[in-house]
């Protein structure tokens, strides 16, 4: 308590230096440096992968997917993971048009309708999680039988219409499109928009509020958040039912972009998600997790699998290399992990 | 009611059944204020389920609890810190993942602006958590942003009871304080527990280390199979030979 003050001279540069430190010793550091790397690694092969027109178009895609990974990476910093969100993706299209093809709803009803039987959905997963202490490995899996069953018992396996999308205003505030620069210039899809303002909310929500410090506390330690009075419990039914919403709302989007609601869409994208969540620094024990690790993970799974085309490598050896990059970058957030508790 | 005479908290024919395991059996327990008594018994004698319905974890059968003199029912965690009773546990006090400023106010956390945008005062919190590390004496070179699992065991102590301390618990009991700890760091605690008593904190200290309970406390409660077999043994008065044969069954009381 009455040690003197170290000396300001001595203090500064260490505190510069230890800066530069905790940057390097960031999770998200790993994955910039690998998204960096691929990204010059693709446009000296193939100048064309830095076009516009291929940056505009493998935004587009990337967003469908990163939708869902901005809330899987919350529900996976409080501990718990949602294997119903590829089966989620392909039900809820299937929800909203069958509802308004057959003329008993308008368009922005049905959408809502999608999104409150996702809401749903969420809230069973969560509940069967919390209350009956069931893994969320199998809820989530039981659940994804559910819902994909669901989805293909009620189309008898058909797609759905949606070419009457054209002329509907949700349809344009969902996937609409416009040209930054004038015409030939970058062509950007209303959910370019939706994800990035997504992205900034949950990144905030995460770091910047009382809520995502509890997210943080029921990832971190459960017990000492509940003997804090943290309502462990609700936060992650709160999180199951965003991951299903996003979902949903990602399915409706995609729907709309290729003009089809099909029932089988969206199978395997939960293993996609997880995948792009862990490379972008999140633990999959929970506890920590980071949106902008997140957002640098989708990126570098879809420029991934949109460069080595574009350089001539076969598209069927894609799951290689991305298999490769997950066994790395965990490799080297063990090490990382490793290194900061030796080092304190 | 609130005046010195009246007790903290007073337990009164404390009855708790796991199904039809009688883990507390006619339990009465009386804390003053600023006392520190060392609750002491073997394995399996209840302790841990006489601390935790005193904070709330888990509700008892029958029986009542008074603190300063109002009769309570504590029905969660959350009941029980607004009752001014914090408890310590040895594994599950604090977020390793979380700084030392997101920890001391978990919970209870320091929010700005609008309530519509949840945002955390995070430059209050980092601000408090500074002054409270430098009043318990490990400011040295540790910022308040630091993850709590890079501290050490001492230290993790050090922050749950300044913690403790900050948000002015009445009662703050210790579950197993000075487990795991080094013979330096144990003595760090052992003066935190002081510092907090001399405060006008009272505490319930629960070791199985006797020596350390001796080192610190007023008076020592001894139980045995779900009751209290001796609830003054005087530190002064008795040897820790005597508390073992009361901890045993050896010796019915001192």
């Amino acid at each position: 308590m009455t040690e003197p003050e170290p000396a300001p001279a001595r203090a500064a540069p260490m505190t510069r230096q230890s800066a530069l430190r905790r940057f390097i010793a960031r999770p998200e550091f790993g994955p910039l440096v690998l998204l960096i790397a691929m990204v010059s690694l693709f446009t000296v092969i193939n100048p064309a992968f830095a076009s516009l027109t291929n940056i505009g178009n493998a935004l587009t895609f990337t967003v469908e997917l990163g939708l869902i990974a901005l809330a899987m990476t919350l529900l996976m910093t409080a501990g718990e993971f949602d294997l119903s969100v590829g089966s989620i993706f392909g039900f809820s299209p299937v929800v909203m048009w069958a509802l308004f093809n057959a003329g008993t709803l308008s368009l922005p009803v049905a959408f809502v309708v999608a999104l409150a039987v996702a809401f749903f959905i969420g809230w069973v997963n969560g509940m069967f999680v919390t209350r009956l202490g069931i893994p969320s490995f199998l809820v989530t899996l039981g659940m994804l039988l559910v819902v994909r069953g669901t989805a293909l018992w009620v189309t008898n396996g058909f797609p759905q219409r949606t070419w009457e999308a054209g002329d509907q205003w949700l349809a344009s505030v969902l996937v609409g499109d416009f040209f930054v620069g004038g015409p030939g210039g970058l062509r950007v899809y209303m959910s370019l928009i939706w994800f990035i303002v997504l992205a900034f909310v949950l990144h905030y929500v995460l770091t910047g509020t009382r809520f995502g410090n509890w997210i943080q506390a029921t990832g971190g330690n459960s017990g000492a958040a509940r003997n804090r009075g943290v309502p462990t419990a609700r936060v992650k039914v709160i999180l199951f039912i965003l991951s299903s919403m996003m979902a949903a709302f990602a399915g409706i989007i995609s729907s709309i972009r290729v003009s089809a609601a099909n029932p089988n869409s969206g199978t395997g994208y939960e293993l996609e998600v997880i995948a792009m969540v862990v490379i972008g620094g999140t633990v999959l024990t929970g506890g920590r997790g980071s949106i902008i690790g997140t957002v640098l993970g989708v990126l570098i799974l879809r420029l991934m699998r949109n460069g080595i085309v574009l350089i001539g490598v076969p598209g069927l050896a894609y799951n290689i290399f991305i298999g490769a990059i997950i066994l790395s970058m965990m490799a080297l957030h063990a090490g990382l992990e490793r290194r900061h508790n030796a080092g304190t | 009611m609130d005046d010195a005479n009246v007790p903290l908290v007073e337990m009164r024919q404390i009855e708790k059944f796991y199904g039809r395991v009688h883990a507390l059996h006619d339990v009465n327990l009386t804390i003053k204020r600023g006392e520190i008594v060392g609750l002491l018994g073997d394995n399996g004698a209840g302790k841990s389920t006489l601390i935790k319905v005193l904070s709330g974890a888990v509700p008892y059968t029958s029986g009542q609890i008074r603190i300063k003199g109002r009769e309570v029912t504590l029905r969660s965690t959350n009941d029980a810190i607004d009752s001014g009773i914090e408890t310590i546990y040895q594994d599950s006090a604090l977020v390793p993942q979380l700084s030392i400023a997101r920890n001391l106010f978990l919970g209870r956390e320091l929010r700005k602006g609008s309530a519509l945008l949840d945002r955390l005062d995070l430059d209050r919190m980092n601000e408090v958590a500074a002054e409270l590390l430098k009043r318990v004496g490990i400011s040295k070179n540790i910022p308040p942003t630091t993850p709590i699992g890079s501290l050490s065991g001492g230290e993790r102590q050090a922050v749950a009871i300044a913690r403790a301390m900050y948000f002015d618990s009445d009662l703050i009991i210790l579950d197993e304080p000075t487990n795991n700890l080094g013979v330096a760091e144990t003595q760090g605690v052992l003066r935190f527990v002081r510092e907090a008593r001399d405060s006008g904190h009272s505490c319930i200290f629960i070791a199985h280390n006797i020596h350390h309970v001796f080192q610190v406390v007023d008076r020592m409660v001894v139980m045995r199979r779900g009751t209290i077999v001796a609830d003054d043994i005087s530190p002064k008065t008795s040897t820790i030979q005597d508390v073992e044969d009361v901890i045993t069954g050896e010796q019915i009381a001192v």
